[in-house]
């Protein structure tokens, strides 16, 4: 005799009954499939881009930049968004620098190398700022810079770009595909590439998953020669022009140009900065301070900039996306009932035509309450399916949202189904199935033995 | 009283639930341990009445009903269903096997739910059906044909070694042939399993192949009992 059909107990009974009913097996399991999915897929994402927000501030007390306010300030200078339409003023930085710092650390964005967003700064930003409050930053290989013209790559740029130590880029003055409006708010020329200035890799950074790592981070003074170098050419420029006249140029052949920029041709104007990272002194060990209430206020007194404290900002910022993803949440609490609400349908119909089957159950000693369990297992099972089936398209979704958010927005999310969130969304769907299969198991267990035992005509 | 009887029944009266008269007034009727009775009358004589209250599916106005010793209305719930599903057989004239389950799930069926001890199960399965002569118990139940269908139904019932089969009109939709030898089957079954049969039907030819017929209708005791 064969094996197969020899055994019997409660889930060969589920099964079957499941099995007799495949189309709507399949399409409540689904419906409670992409609920859970729904579910997962918006807290996953809402947590995971929530710690994307949050690792890019690390242990920076206030960010003071010129912007118009400080939202903008921490989209643009901490993750990079697009260059500042304002610089703040050299004597004002020297002004500002002479506070309680722990740190004050200068940067400046507003060029590119390969549509990568170029991060000016001091080698402080190595030493002093942390990407995570607890973690300092990590080379995987070389070093960071400690002479002009040296680059140290952000893990994503040297990635994407597949630049190694040692090689030689030249920069793009401005940024492709954003607003052409340089940093002191004049109208610039299209981005241009100054070939003149090669600049060396000198470090790979290993990733922190911030707006950092898609960086190509460079000395302060490198990038003012680099505006400097124009700023002279463009006098130049309007010299020849005084003399020559008519003669249209060709800006980007700089053939005439035989003297290169160096720091010591710098003038004030040269030195651009457009954002500030800073730190205010604490005490040892200690994160926070009574003094930063008091130091932001201070520098929000002053009209010229705008001082911004990163994690009220991205509060602010998460009140804003909150609401959204709150509907959101609330849509897909929606399907959720309503993949309950199909269950309850599934079952109850077929309770119709299951009454000779309980009734026979019966007679053979299956108890009521035997019956009710029954019926309500197999909502459990269709309730668990749907929720294992979830799962798994959540699992997928978020890497093609992961991968579409990296392609489009280079924002670094990973999304992922802690134990915690996979067990309350999963436990909830099966819960939801178990409360969905309640009514149809009650009327399981009233079906009477009796009548549904007559032959039938 | 009544240990020595395989169906031991007292004074039992029923009726509907909202009316007075009578459906089943009977006042005794016994089967010694392997015995086999056809109980006659026509239908609307409660003859499945009976046998509903007997399996203690439904409950009788009064009176007392003991299967294998035990007063199948003192257990309640879950131990009533169980004793039945351990003491007790069910054939019916639709045979009510479970559709969309293979015809050793339908036998196991009747095990799942009784006393005997799982690891036993598949084994006695095996031994009932070949001694039936079913050649495919691995099929569904819907792919065998009514003969074997029938004789998957009887397996079931004799399965867990039930003091007592009770066949409700078991050949009442078969033709002649079909149905002699289907109630050949059923005696011989019970016979060979021990279980006493206590076997309704309406149809005349049946009464030549039991020792004892008793007339539901001369059994009852008081004229008020509805009689067609």
């Amino acid at each position: 005799m064969r094996g197969r059909g020899f055994v019997m107990n409660d889930f060969t009974i589920i099964r079957r009954s499941l099995s007799a009913r495949r189309l709507s097996t399949v399409f409540t399991s689904l419906s409670v499939a992409v609920a859970v999915a729904l579910m997962l897929l918006l807290l996953m994402m809402r947590d995971s881009g929530r710690a994307a927000f949050e690792r890019g501030t690390g242990n920076m007390h206030l960010l003071v930049s010129a912007d118009s306010d400080p939202l903008t300030a921490i989209l643009n200078s901490v993750f990079l968004a697009a260059p500042p339409r304002r610089p703040i003023e050299h004597a004002k930085f020297e002004q500002l620098a002479r506070g309680p710092w722990e740190w004050f650390i200068p940067t400046q964005i507003g060029d590119s190398y390969q549509g990568l967003p170029v991060f000016a700064t001091t080698p402080e930003f190595f030493t002093k700022f942390k990407p995570d409050p607890q973690e300092p930053w990590k080379l995987s290989t070389g070093r960071f810079f400690d002479k002009n013209f040296e680059v140290v790559l952000g893990a994503r740029a040297a990635q994407e770009t597949g630049l190694k130590l040692g090689d030689k880029i030249a920069l793009t003055h401005g940024m492709p595909m954003s607003r052409t409006e340089g940093a002191d708010g004049a109208a610039v020329a299209a981005p241009h590439v100054h070939d003149e200035f090669k600049f060396e890799v000198v470090g790979i950074l290993q990733p922190t998953g911030g707006a950092h790592d898609r960086a190509v981070i460079t000395g302060l003074t490198s990038a003012w020669i680099l505006h400097a170098h124009d700023r002279r050419e463009k006098a130049e420029h309007e010299h020849e022009h005084e003399h020559e006249g008519a003669a249209d140029h060709d800006h980007a052949a700089h053939d005439h140009h035989e003297e290169l920029t160096t720091e010591a041709d710098l003038i004030d104007s040269d030195r651009k900065i457009t954002g500030i990272y800073a730190r205010v002194i604490t005490r040892p060990g200690a994160d926070s301070s009574a003094m930063i209430p008091v130091v932001f206020n201070q520098l929000r007194a002053d009209p010229s900039i705008t001082v911004a404290q990163p994690t009220q900002e991205i509060d602010k910022l998460f009140r804003i996306v909150g609401s959204v993803d709150r509907i959101l949440i609330a849509m897909a609490g929606v399907v959720a009932a309503s993949s309950g609400i199909s269950i309850l349908l599934a079952l109850y119909n077929s309770m119709e035509q299951r009454r000779r089957q309980i009734a026979v159950l019966r007679v053979l000693g299956a108890s009521a309450v035997r019956i009710f369990r029954l019926v309500l297992a197999e909502s459990l099972v269709l309730g668990a399916i749907g929720a294992a089936a979830g799962i798994a398209i959540a699992l997928l979704g978020a890497r093609i949202v992961a991968s579409e958010m990296k392609a489009r927005l280079g924002l670094v999310i990973e999304p992922a189904i802690t134990p915690t969130l996979g067990f309350a969304v999963a436990g909830g769907a099966v819960l939801l199935a178990g409360a969905a299969g309640l009514l149809p198991a009650v009327v399981a267990y009233r079906t009477s033995v009796a009548k549904n035992l007559r032959p039938l005509g | 009283m009544g240990n020595e009887f395989a169906l031991d029944i007292q004074e039992l009266q029923f009726r509907y639930r909202g009316t007075d008269a009578l459906v089943i007034d009977l006042p005794a009727l016994s089967l010694l341990p392997g015995e086999q009775v056809l109980l006659k009358g026509g239908s609307g004589t409660g003859k499945s009445t009976l046998l509903q209250i007997i399996a203690g599916l439904i409950d009788p106005a009064s009176g007392r009903v003991t299967v294998a010793g035990q007063d199948m209305h003192a257990l309640h719930g879950a131990d009533r269903d169980r004793f039945r599903g351990s003491h007790l057989g069910m054939i019916f004239q639709t045979f009510n096997l479970l559709q969309g389950f293979t015809a050793a799930e339908n036998v196991l069926a009747a095990l799942m739910f009784s006393d005997v001890p799982r690891p036993r199960h598949r084994a006695r399965v095996q031994e009932l059906l070949g001694s039936l002569g079913i050649a495919r118990p691995d099929l569904l139940v819907e792919q065998l044909s009514v003969g074997q269908q029938q004789r998957v139904a009887v397996a079931r019932a004799v399965a867990c070694r039930p003091a007592i089969v009770l066949a409700d009109e078991p050949t009442a939709s078969l033709d002649p042939e079909n149905a002699e030898s289907a109630i050949e089957l059923i005696q011989r079954t019970c016979r060979e399993t021990g279980a006493a049969l206590l076997c309704t039907s309406h149809d005349p030819v049946m009464v030549k192949r039991f020792d004892r017929v008793e007339d539901l209708v001369k059994l009852h005791a008081r004229a008020g009992v509805r009689d067609e």
